[in-house]
């Protein structure tokens, strides 16, 4: 019963860091837009299609 | 009607007989209504991105042809736009955000993140749905600002620069903090519940008390800063009340929060009995759950006021010592000289220094008819010059103009809080005075009667009776109705027409440009001496080219993009150009009489215009303006519905009755002036009709403003300017009959959420006072209460509960095909089931 005063402590530091990296999302724009992103998933898998040279002409 | 079986490809309008493009989309030819939508179609499918047509679940607008070129927005290349409205990166790169007509869907964004991101020097597209605005982040050296604005133009997503001092930053940041405060409140929940739990449990079966004071305290660490942290937006809200002298909704609850937490500390500290870090934490999170989505909402709606900024153009031609130069509007100052020619938007107010014109004030005055403006007159900025070219001085710019004057109006009347919240809101000013006194009453004679249950009384009084239920009800519905009025096409700009829309029993049409498509059509072709139709309608697309005059729009479509020399437009005459070396005119009888030995007399009734060559009649058009798609069945469905449908237009008797014998319309009055509208508008309103007036929205504003509601039907920069309550955006009018059904259904969920309410908050409330609630179950009643509001207002926002949109199914085909017949489209059922973007 005693390890309860460990992982409980434990517990709560990982809620602290949880939230830490959290906050740095929210500061990233990562919970800015949450439309486009379910889109760019479906367009990965196409293979090398025509989409994809495109994209490569550009270095960024 | 004229139309084909299958709608365009690409925007799903109808496709006109006679006309015959294509553009192969994936490997198979597709149908598309007219050229613009064929380049559209052509550029997506090149650049790779033809799966847009699968991912889409909104229609785009039928795009412009005009021919768009850097060139077009060559201003925005300018130092001055980067200092006004860019922001610099240390590395040469600038952060830019452009607001974007037309962003419908995902799908859209998707688009103008592959199209845009594409081009060299783009760090970063990222495209905001919501607000329909594109943040861009690019070298400019690599890829000026002009190319990007003209690659987003010829999608049909026309750029508009975002005013700096827009208020989407403060939105963001807003946006942000709220979501913060929720995830350290439902983290903190998860975590104090757990703990809850523990000791709950451990009541039961027997716990060291070491141990149970170790979770009391592990509680307290983990809910004071919780409590403090996520619960500001209560305490300072209510503070500012407290100190405004005034009694908000956030008073009970900030102080139930607070006096709850800190007794809590007392007792954790120095005494016994119950705390309730949890019911805290739990009350604070569902609270902030529900502020969240008002949030939301209520930003959303703030998009129509981004359309102002469409009003001006993109650059203007600035005179000086050594000709002319093309600059971007923040460049201009008072006292510049400006030249402006037909087409162009007038940039800022001043003087005609020469030139004549003939400008379109529609903007400012409500006016359609051009007017003519000569050397030492006045034009106003926003009013659009139709014909002729002029050099203007400029006597006011910018926020002084007149129509920043009107804007400025409009944003006024748009934010105005509606009648139905502010009613709910006063209620909950009486009611937390109420709860208030009865808290103190309730721990006063609990103090007397058993001391240690005074605070659990007086918490449990204050945080079951909380008026939370009752203060978010009407805005969460009327948000969630938003929503769903959004998503037919329709926008809101004054919430109470959501109220009066149940109420309406008669509906007064205008008839062009409302029931009429703005756009005119050609119904028949004569030609002379065997002269053949498709080359004439072909010749006469080619001429109306470069015209701006309204009877060009019936040609547009038959423009097969061919050369054409010393092209010309006569004021109110007609066209002239040099096809292949002859000389054609094409307009009125009159007009290309003068090349006759006599003027010629048209084959028929109605609008006639003639093709001719110097000594020779070729060929006559009759135009007419087309039903909007939908008209028909709209008025079937207004008839099922018990209303009276009226008829009132500016247009001749016999016109007016053909419509109206057409439609099934009963009701008619022909040769209105709009004074005559307002004079029937009125008749019908002492004989104790209520009206709802559907007009364009601009020709017809003071009768608009004289009904008790008023609708408009608009597209694109049009948007910002309609004085209507409901603003029905595109081409259908299906959306009409959307609107009406929507209505009555707000109401009545508006009625369910206050009663709902009103009866939890008046049963639990003496329950709580007599102490047999306590307060972990107040908090989780008083959530509760508030989560089957929001939840109840949301069934507006849904997609079923519109019965027909603009929406599609996934392979783009579908709801639109079945054009101006008398069933009502239901796309509703074949959605896929990944479309569904909404935050």
């Amino acid at each position: 019963m005693n390890i309860i005063y460990v992982l409980i402590p434990l517990s709560v530091i990982l809620m602290i860091i949880a939230i830490y990296f959290f906050f740095w999302a929210v500061r990233n724009d990562q919970f800015d837009d949450l439309d486009t992103p379910a889109l760019d998933i479906l367009d990965e898998d196409e293979g090398p299609a025509s989409g994809q040279k495109h994209e490569r002409q550009d270095g960024d | 009607m004229h139309q084909s079986a299958s709608p365009c490809w690409h925007c799903g309008d109808p496709i006109p007989a006679g006309v015959d493009i294509q553009a192969e989309i994936g490997g198979q030819a597709r149908a598309m209504c007219c050229h613009g939508c064929q380049t559209v179609a052509r550029l997506i499918d090149s650049s790779g991105l033809g799966r847009y047509y699968e991912f889409r679940d909104a229609l785009p607008e039928r795009p412009e042809l005009d021919h768009i070129e850097a060139d077009d927005f060559i201003a925005w290349d300018r130092p001055a736009i980067y200092d006004h409205y860019a922001r610099s990166d240390c590395d040469g790169f600038y952060r830019l955000t452009l607001v974007l007509e037309n962003v419908h869907c995902a799908a859209c964004a998707w688009l103008i993140r592959r199209f845009v991101g594409a081009l060299p020097g783009l760090a970063e597209v990222r495209v905001d749905v919501s607000d329909g605005r594109v943040h861009l982040r690019f070298d400019p050296k690599r890829t000026p600002l002009s190319e990007i604005a003209a690659r987003l133009a010829s999608l049909g997503y026309r750029p508009h620069l975002d005013s700096p001092l827009a208020g989407t930053a403060r939105n963001q940041t807003e946006r942000r903090q709220m979501l913060k405060y929720i995830v350290v409140a439902g983290l903190g929940m998860m975590q104090v519940m757990s703990y809850a739990l523990a000791k709950y449990i451990g009541a039961w079966q027997g716990m060291e008390p070491e141990a149970e004071r170790f979770f009391l305290l592990i509680s307290m660490v983990v809910a004071v800063p919780v409590c403090l942290y996520s619960g500001q937006i209560f305490y300072k809200s209510a503070w500012r009340t407290l100190i405004q002298g005034r009694m908000g909704m956030d008073v009970p609850v900030a102080a139930a929060m607070l006096l709850a937490l800190f007794s809590s500390v007392y007792i954790t500290l120095f005494g016994s009995g119950a705390v309730y870090f949890d019911s805290v934490v739990m009350f604070i999170f569902f609270l902030l759950l529900g502020r969240y989505a008002v949030l939301v909402a209520r930003q959303n709606a703030g998009q129509l006021h981004s359309a102002l900024a469409r009003s001006l153009p993109v650059q203007t031609r600035r005179l000086n010592d050594s000709g002319s130069e093309l600059v971007s509007l923040v460049e201009l100052s008072v006292g510049d000289r400006l030249q402006v020619a037909a087409g162009e938007t007038v940039p800022a107010d001043g003087r005609i220094d020469s030139g004549v014109v003939m400008v379109d004030e529609s903007l400012l005055s409500g006016e359609s008819i051009p007017r003519r403006r000569v050397a030492g007159e006045q034009v106003l900025a926003g009013s659009l010059v139709r014909e002729g070219q002029m050099v203007l001085g400029i006597e006011e710019l910018g926020q002084s103009t007149a129509l920043s004057g009107i804007v400025r109006m409009l944003d006024q009347a748009r934010t105005y809080k509606p009648r139905m919240a502010l009613m709910a809101d006063r209620l909950a000013a009486w009611f937390v005075a109420f709860v208030l006194t009865g808290a103190a009453v309730s721990g006063v004679v609990w103090w007397q009667i058993d001391p240690s249950m005074a605070l659990p009384v007086v918490l449990a009084v204050l945080v079951v009776s909380c008026p939370c239920a009752l203060a978010l009800g009407t805005p969460v519905a009327l948000a969630a109705a938003a929503r769903g009025f959004a998503r037919l096409g329709v926008l809101i700009s004054r919430p109470d027409a959501l109220e009066k829309l149940p109420k309406i029993s008669h509906v007064v049409f205008d008839k062009t440009g409302t029931l009429t498509l703005p756009e005119m059509r050609i119904d028949q072709v004569q030609t002379l001496k065997d002269f053949d139709a498709d080359r004439a309608r072909r010749l006469a697309g080619r001429l109306e080219r470069i015209s701006r005059h309204p009877v060009a729009t019936a040609f547009v479509r038959f423009d097969d993009g061919g050369a054409i020399d010393q092209a010309e437009s006569v004021t109110a005459q007609g066209v002239s150009g040099s096809i292949n070396g002859v000389d054609y005119r094409l307009g009125k009888p009159e007009f290309v009489g003068q090349w006759l030995e006599e003027i010629p007399e048209p084959p028929g009734a109605g609008q006639w215009v003639a093709l001719a060559r110097p000594g020779q009649l070729l060929a006559w058009f009759s135009l007419d303006s087309p039903f909007r798609e939908g008209a028909a069945s709209l008025i079937n469905t207004l008839h099922e519905a018990g209303l009276t449908v009226w008829l009132a237009s500016g247009d001749r008797h016999e016109n007016v009755v053909q419509a109206a014998e057409q439609l099934g319309i009963e009701n008619h009055r022909s040769e209105c002036s709009p004074a005559d509208k307002l004079e029937l508008v009125r008749q019908i309103q002492t004989e104790g009709g209520r009206v709802a007036m559907i007009g364009d929205g601009i020709n017809d504003a003071p009768v608009l403003a004289g009904a008790d509601i008023s609708m408009a039907l608009a597209e694109g920069a049009d948007i910002a300017r309609t004085q209507a309550d409901l603003v029905v955006t595109g081409k259908g009018l299906n959306r009409i009959a959307a609107a009406f059904a929507l209505a009555p259904r707000v109401r009545r969920i508006v009625r369910q959420n206050l009663t709902l309410s009103f009866s939890y908050n008046a049963t639990a409330l003496p329950f709580a006072a007599a102490g047999f609630v306590p307060p972990w179950l107040a908090a989780i009643g008083m959530s509760a209460s508030s989560l089957v509001v929001v939840l109840n207002a949301q069934r507006l926002g849904r997609r079923s509960a519109l019965g027909d949109g603009r929406r599609k199914t996934g392979d783009g085909r579908g709801a639109l095909s079945n054009a101006g017949s008398g069933s009502s489209p239901s796309s509703v059922s074949r959605l896929p089931s990944s479309g569904t973007p909404q935050p």
